[in-house]
């Protein structure tokens, strides 16, 4: 799930920065820090929208690094247990398949495929149901639902089933 | 306290259904012979259903087991948010005070027994029942017990396992990603790289699966049965909660407001209030005062009442009136008048909101009129419910004697599956219950006759449990 919300982050800058660019170099700086980073608080940062205020900044003894406290709003994405997501499949064994939602990976395990669908061993494995009609493979798109997240301190990780009604792959990379 | 009944047998058929096989017997001492206290969760639980709070050496007295035993047993039982439980330090005469209302609320009779005056604390502890809390765990514990299998049976929200046959380690399928390795398709141990294999559920594990497939269709079989075997064992367990749902819960409220109040009515009845006032002897407790000195609880007078009761409630009905305002008396008599019309004597409301014009004298003859009129009119509706009543009874009892052989037999070809109700036979202290407990499952399956004959039984069984209390005592 998506959330805008607004953060916090102490910035240290380096003495040479100073001068009229000063706002923009923060702005770049925390933008290069914090997009694509993950928090198992908050999930991943996808974008910072903008920068509410930059607080005054506070010379570090001995360096002469400045801290600058600054308030941003940005749009970070938090998978939950129960989400239903849609993701590309990046690797296929028999154990399951791996699939990612943007940053987020997930794990959908053999028995969490339903019955139907026999593994594939070869050049490019996939899970193929017993007609053919239907084949999971690298870069297919699947909708899942999620069903277990391991949340730790920087990545989220998390554990998929597509055996559910309205679940499955929605879109076939070879008809297209 | 009248809907006690069916909460009482709620308990006495979770004690069947769940306590049944419970010993507290550490491991480490041979089960066998005379040491097996299987089923006396199930004792301590049906004595408790006939009393309120009770002092454990009193219960332990009356139910002859020692009294280590019977802590054990409900120390499991608070454990299992059956029991409320309260151990407080007290003199022989704050003890008095709960044998006072005890006495109280057995029969009204002041207690007699001579405390010796010694200043000497003694720790004391006291059980009962808690009966909103086993509603709750109950119904829970039936819910969990559900889910899991239903869980299990489609494979859902599970989270698969994965063990390393080299050196035992687990994991799940929240590790996957760090368990991938680079040059096959499987799972490897961090540890000894050896390759994991998929632990399948736990219940086909027991019975070692071979065939991948074989297994899991066999699985789901043994899972479905599980889960019927389930649902028609637990049916009249099901049945008695969905009864007691609406009813509300009988509350003995702590310990110290249960023996305030118990005391208070039992010096109501008696008109004694010297021996065991609780303001004198509340130094007894330890120094705490009691909090409930005065008796708080409000008692609504219903129709039933003398034209005395009835004369009071209307002045206090009148009371607020008086102090509306002007424009707000003038739209009720409006409203009144329209409606004196049509129903003359429809509720209290009606003519409280016309005491406007009203004087309060002539007000209380009216409602006194009213109620007696509602009391007849009350009492014949209960003898014509009494009526209908036995002739239902009676035609419950004639269906149930025709039809009682057929279903018994029934139930004893299939008695493989355990029913709820079956292992009272295990009681010492209450033979005479046994029968009602094997009843119930029958009446269950003839499920059109069950509620009367039903209420038949429960009548029966509560006029035994006064028996059996009085030869306790006595």
């Amino acid at each position: 799930m998506f959330f805008h919300i607004v953060l916090e982050r102490n910035m240290q800058l380096h003495p040479r920065h100073f001068g009229r660019n000063l706002r923009e170099h923060i702005i770049s700086k925390l933008m290069k820090d914090v997009e694509g980073t993950c928090s198992g608080r908050h999930g991943f940062v996808v974008a910072i929208t903008s920068v509410e205020n930059i607080g005054k900044g506070l010379i570090r003894d001995g360096t002469g690094f400045v801290t600058f406290p600054v308030k941003y709003q940005c749009v970070v994405f938090r998978p939950f247990k129960g989400e239903i997501l849609e993701a590309v499949v990046s690797m296929v064994n028999k154990m399951g398949f791996f699939a990612e939602a943007g940053p987020v990976q997930i794990f959908v395990s053999n028995h969490l495929i339903p019955d139907d669908m026999e593994f594939q061993s070869g050049d490019m494995p996939n899970y193929t149901t017993s007609d053919g009609s239907v084949k999971i493979q690298k870069d297919s798109e699947v909708r899942l639902k999620i069903i277990g997240t391991r949340v730790d301190a920087t990545e989220i990780f998390c554990i998929g089933t597509i055996k559910d009604d309205f679940l499955g792959v929605i879109n076939d990379p070879t008809t297209i | 306290m009248s809907s006690i009944e069916p909460f009482n047998r709620l308990v006495k058929l979770v004690a069947r259904a769940f306590y049944d096989d419970i010993t507290t017997k550490g491991d480490n001492q041979p089960k066998s012979g005379r040491s097996d206290n299987r089923g006396i969760a199930v004792v301590v639980l049906d004595a408790l259903t006939r009393r309120q709070w009770v002092r454990e050496e009193d219960l332990a007295k009356d139910l002859k087991l020692h009294s280590k035993q019977l802590r054990r047993t409900l120390r499991f039982l608070e454990e299992e948010k059956l029991v409320a439980r309260d151990h407080r330090k007290e003199t022989a005469k704050g003890a008095k005070i709960y044998s006072a209302a005890v006495a109280a609320t057995a029969d009204g009779q002041p207690f007699a027994k001579e405390g010796e005056e010694k200043i000497k604390l003694h720790t004391h502890s006291y059980c009962s029942l808690d009966y909103a809390q086993i509603y709750d765990v109950v119904r829970y514990r039936i819910h969990r017990m559900r889910k899991k299998l239903k869980d299990e049976l489609e494979c859902k929200n599970t989270v698969q396992e994965y063990i390393c046959p080299n050196c035992q380690r687990r994991y799940n399928a929240l590790d996957a990603l760090r368990l991938v390795s680079l040059e096959d398709d499987s799972f490897h141990c961090e540890n000894c790289n050896g390759e994991l294999v998929a632990e399948s559920d736990k219940l086909a594990a027991q019975e070692g699966g071979d065939g991948d497939d074989n297994a899991r269709r066999r699985r789901r079989e043994k899972l479905k049965d599980l889960l019927q075997k389930l649902e028609v064992q637990l049916k009249p367990l099901m049945e008695q909660i969905n009864r007691v749902k609406d009813l509300d819960v009988p509350e003995f409220g702590t310990l110290q407001a249960w023996e305030a109040r118990a005391s208070a009515a039992g010096r109501a009845a008696n008109g004694d209030s010297s021996s065991n006032d609780p303001n004198k002897s509340s130094q007894g407790y330890g120094g705490t005062p009691m909090p409930f000195l005065g008796d708080t609880k409000v008692e609504v007078a219903f129709s039933g009442a003398e034209g005395k009761q009835v004369d009071v409630k209307s002045e206090t009905d009148s009371t607020p009136q008086k102090v509306l305002p002007p424009w707000m008396i003038k739209q009720g008599m409006n409203l009144t008048k329209e409606q004196r019309g049509e129903v003359k004597q429809e509720s209290k409301m009606d003519g409280s909101s016309a005491t406007g014009g009203l004087s309060d004298d002539k007000k209380s003859t009216v409602e006194d009129d009213k109620a007696s009129l509602q009391d007849e009119y009350i009492r014949a509706y209960y003898a014509a419910l009494l009526k209908k009543q036995q002739e239902l009874d009676e035609a419950a009892k004639n269906q149930q004697e025709s039809s009682n052989t057929p279903i018994s037999d029934g139930l004893s070809g299939a008695s493989s599956n355990r029913q709820v109700g079956m292992k009272s036979k295990r009681e010492e202290v209450e033979g005479d219950d046994d029968v009602d407990w094997e009843e119930a499952p029958v009446a269950g399956t003839t499920s059109e006759s069950f509620k009367v004959h039903d209420l038949n039984v429960e009548a029966e069984a509560s006029a035994e449990d006064e028996d059996d209390i009085d030869w306790e005592e006595g």
